[in-house]
């Protein structure tokens, strides 16, 4: 596969195997495409594209999405491997982030996922999958494209193996040289828009490492190797399946070139792995797979009009997916009864006032943040008082028995929405003493008034926690659905999410309860409308902006 | 207030407390408050934790504590451009907090109100007869003038408060004008101070016949 080439580094030994794909080991299986380059104005955040590093294989954001941009240019080919971008959804520098394109929705208006479009490319040795695969990338505009190879699916090999991989001698393209059923799982995983984590497979000791990389479903997951059509159900989980057919002799030219000029193998070695392995297993197993193609593209990725039929077919099916959700969500459920899942905090005259001082635009900005945190203390002691707790009985220092409560449980986190919802974070940690706490950045699009994911960071962990979700202000709902989404791409379960906010429209809390019955929706205030901005009216304004003191100089 | 039957004789339901007057009101119970009150109650609690948690029930007092303030009605412009119709404080509040286990709460008094005049008292118990007497006070001039937030978190028998509240009045502070902020209370203070202060309003988190005589002990760390 075209992949590797594009790996300069590869491990040394793994060159000793077969075909290309031995090459990934590292972390790049996934692209991500787009994001490096894109220098749109709205996209402040990232200067200048740093690559990513390739010596952090799993930097730590959890996310690993990347979202191309559109109308980045690219500057240099996908297949330079100094140019791919890692499969984090930020890029990392060595002490920087670099913010990409945010994510779009990839879930609907109720919340539930929207199945990904999954491109099968299969094809020889070498043959040009990843090219082809790169350029479907870039031509294909989508923000969110997940790359995933079966380099990261071989099995892990006994000491026996391990000597003949050494020598040349295991055949690394036969198919029972990989683990379809990780596969299968993985694939299906990520088509329901899960997180997964995909095996990092060292050619050198032909073993799993112990970390992992992360990936997430995304509305394009392009899957590639030389027998992606080889079992049955993987082939079901493609919905447009490409087989990539490169002349043999071409083929064996750039396995040669790359072999020997990139990995410092000998001629002999490598001709005789090509006729002991890659070619006999060409003939058996990937070339019959052909039958199983929607697209045949011969020449690889030079065919420049193939791969414009094949972007021309995914965008086509995209369209049918397509969502316009906040729009959506301002103007439904009006005059509806309230959720049971809503929990208003009790409304007294303390809470009123102090809403009365961060509603009123001539509050000043230290004030204001005082009354805020006042009131932001009270949300979460409210919400705390939410979660399960048990009977106990305690003694006391005076001797008597005294029945009270305790927390069932003390797996709880924080997950703030950035920016606003980072204000909370203190009240919380005032609460519980070392809470962690993760953080989502969403922010809205200006052009298409969609929410987009930008960043999170997320307790490994975060499946077996009570999260309580914060974000200041709730208009839409559409952002913290969006973040509701994520976390139950995470495995939180959804009557274990709790979302505290100061302000909430009743329109945005429709949708969020509409969207997800079983999440706990707590506020200090339910307000009834939503103006064309979606401001919440009467409101607070711009929370984010006057607490951090951002707001426009006009104001 | 849920509670095992071991102890429902103890703690006075929130249903048992109009006998107490309607001045006199509980904080509103649920499963955390309790909680708090829970780990408080534990002997086991590790000194640290115990302040923690008392920190945290006594913001929730105070919090209160305010809700018994007067305030007026009024209307703010927000940044949308729309009205609120909210309401408003009067200023002229001031907090006394009784030495020492009342100054426990400043703090939680202070992260609600800035800047807001705080007195004391000290009241200390005559070793022989157990006779409760003012020792020192200080208090903002105009005290008079002022709603006064009273702090104290532990009473038993409510002597300690019984005489600085005299201590107030005798600065010309009217028992109207008088908010006592407390955490844990014995039916019989509760009634005593309620007979003698009727006009006075109470905020306690719970009325137990058995008080956590250890709070500041424990809170100061001086066991």
């Amino acid at each position: 596969m075209a992949a590797n080439i594009q790996h300069p580094f590869e491990p040394p030994s793994s060159a000793s195997s077969e075909s290309d794909d031995g090459d990934v080991c590292l972390d790049d299986r996934e692209i991500f495409l787009a994001d490096e380059l894109c220098e749109d104005a709205e996209h402040y955040r990232r200067s200048d594209v740093v690559t990513p590093t390739p010596q952090s294989p799993r930097p730590p954001s959890t996310g690993s999405q990347k979202s191309p941009r559109s109308r980045r240019q690219r500057t240099t080919s996908m297949s330079q491997s100094s140019k791919k971008t890692s499969a984090e959804s930020i890029l990392r520098s060595k002490t920087r982030t670099i913010y990409t394109a945010g994510r779009p929705p990839w879930y609907n208006s109720a919340g539930q996922q929207v199945e990904p479009f999954v491109i099968g490319i299969c094809g020889g040795s070498a043959s040009g999958k990843t090219t082809v695969a790169t350029k479907i990338i870039e031509s294909l505009n989508v923000p969110w494209v997940t790359l995933l190879s079966m380099d990261s699916f071989y099995k892990v090999l006994n000491e026996k193996q391990h000597e003949l991989a050494a020598r040349n001698e295991y055949n690394f393209d036969h198919p029972d040289a990989f683990d379809f059923e990780l596969l299968k799982t993985t694939l299906q995983r990520l088509k329901e828009g899960r997180m997964i984590e995909v095996p990092i497979y060292n050619f050198v000791t032909h073993r799993r490492e112990s970390r992992t990389k992360t990936m997430y479903g995304a509305n394009v997951i392009i899957f590639e190797g030389i027998l992606t059509f080889y079992n049955v159900d993987v082939l079901k989980l493609c919905d447009m399946k490409v087989f990539v057919d490169t002349d043999a002799d071409v083929r064996l030219a750039r396995r040669l070139r790359r072999d020997i000029s990139q990995r410092g193998r000998d001629l002999e070695g490598v001709l005789k792995q090509y006729s002991k392995h890659v070619q006999p297993a060409f003939y058996y197993y990937i070339a019959p797979l052909m039958v199983h193609a929607d697209i045949i593209v011969p020449r690889g990725g030079d065919n420049e009009v193939a791969i414009e039929l094949i972007v021309q077919h995914i965008h086509t099916q995209l369209q049918l997916r397509g969502f316009k959700l906040r729009e959506k969500l301002a103007h439904s459920y009006i005059g509806q009864p309230l959720p049971s899942s809503l929990y208003l905090l009790p409304d007294t005259p303390q809470i009123k006032g102090l809403h009365t001082f961060i509603r009123n635009k001539e509050t000043y900005r230290d004030e204001f943040i005082f009354y805020s945190k006042r009131l932001i203390r009270l949300v979460i002691e409210y919400a705390l008082s939410l979660l399960p707790f048990e009977d106990v009985t305690v003694e006391t220092p005076q001797g008597v028995l005294y029945g009270g409560k305790r927390g069932a449980t003390n797996k709880i986190c924080g997950v703030s929405i950035l920016r606003a919802g980072e204000t909370m974070e203190q009240a919380v940690r005032d609460v519980c003493k070392d809470i962690r706490i993760g953080k989502i950045l969403i922010q809205t699009n200006q052009q298409t008034g969609e929410p987009e994911l930008y960043y999170l960071r997320l307790p490994k962990d975060i499946k077996d926690y009570r999260v309580i979700l914060m974000d200041a202000t709730v208009a839409t709902g559409a952002a913290a659905i969006m973040a509701i989404r994520v976390l139950l791409d995470h495995d939180v379960a959804e009557e274990n999410v709790l979302l505290a906010s100061l302000l909430m429209a009743e329109s945005g809390v429709h949708s969020i309860a509409y969207a997800f019955p079983r999440v706990k929706i707590v506020t200090s205030a339910l307000d009834p409308e939503i103006n064309e901005k979606f401001y919440v009216l009467p409101g607070i304004g711009n929370f984010g902006d006057r607490y951090f003191g951002t707001e426009p100089s006009d104001d | 207030m849920g509670s095992t039957d071991t102890t429902t004789k103890l703690l006075i339901d929130s249903h048992e407390i109009e006998e107490y007057g309607t001045n006199l009101k509980i904080l509103p119970c649920n499963n955390q408050v309790k909680e708090l009150q829970t780990i408080l109650r534990d002997k086991n609690t590790t000194r640290s934790d115990f302040k923690f948690y008392a920190d945290r029930l006594i913001r929730l007092v105070i919090e209160e504590s305010l809700n018994q303030l007067p305030f007026t009605k009024c209307v703010v412009t927000t940044p949308t451009g729309a009205k609120y119709k909210g309401l408003k404080y009067q200023k002229g509040n001031c907090g006394v907090s009784i030495v020492r286990s009342g100054e426990a709460m400043e703090q939680g008094l202070r992260d609600c109100c800035r800047s807001i005049r705080i007195g004391k008292i000290l009241v200390e118990s005559d070793a022989d007869t157990h006779e409760a007497r003012v020792v020192y006070a200080k208090f903002p001039d105009d005290i008079s003038e002022r709603k006064v937030l009273l702090m104290y978190p532990i009473m038993s028998t409510g002597n300690t408060v019984i005489k600085a509240i005299a201590v107030l009045k005798e600065h010309n502070v009217l028992e109207e004008n008088i908010i006592l902020s407390n955490l844990f209370c014995t039916p019989i203070a509760a009634k005593s101070l309620v007979t003698a202060f009727p006009k006075m309003k109470i905020l306690t988190s719970e009325i137990h016949t058995v008080a956590p005589n250890h709070f500041g002990q424990k809170y100061f760390g001086t066991d």
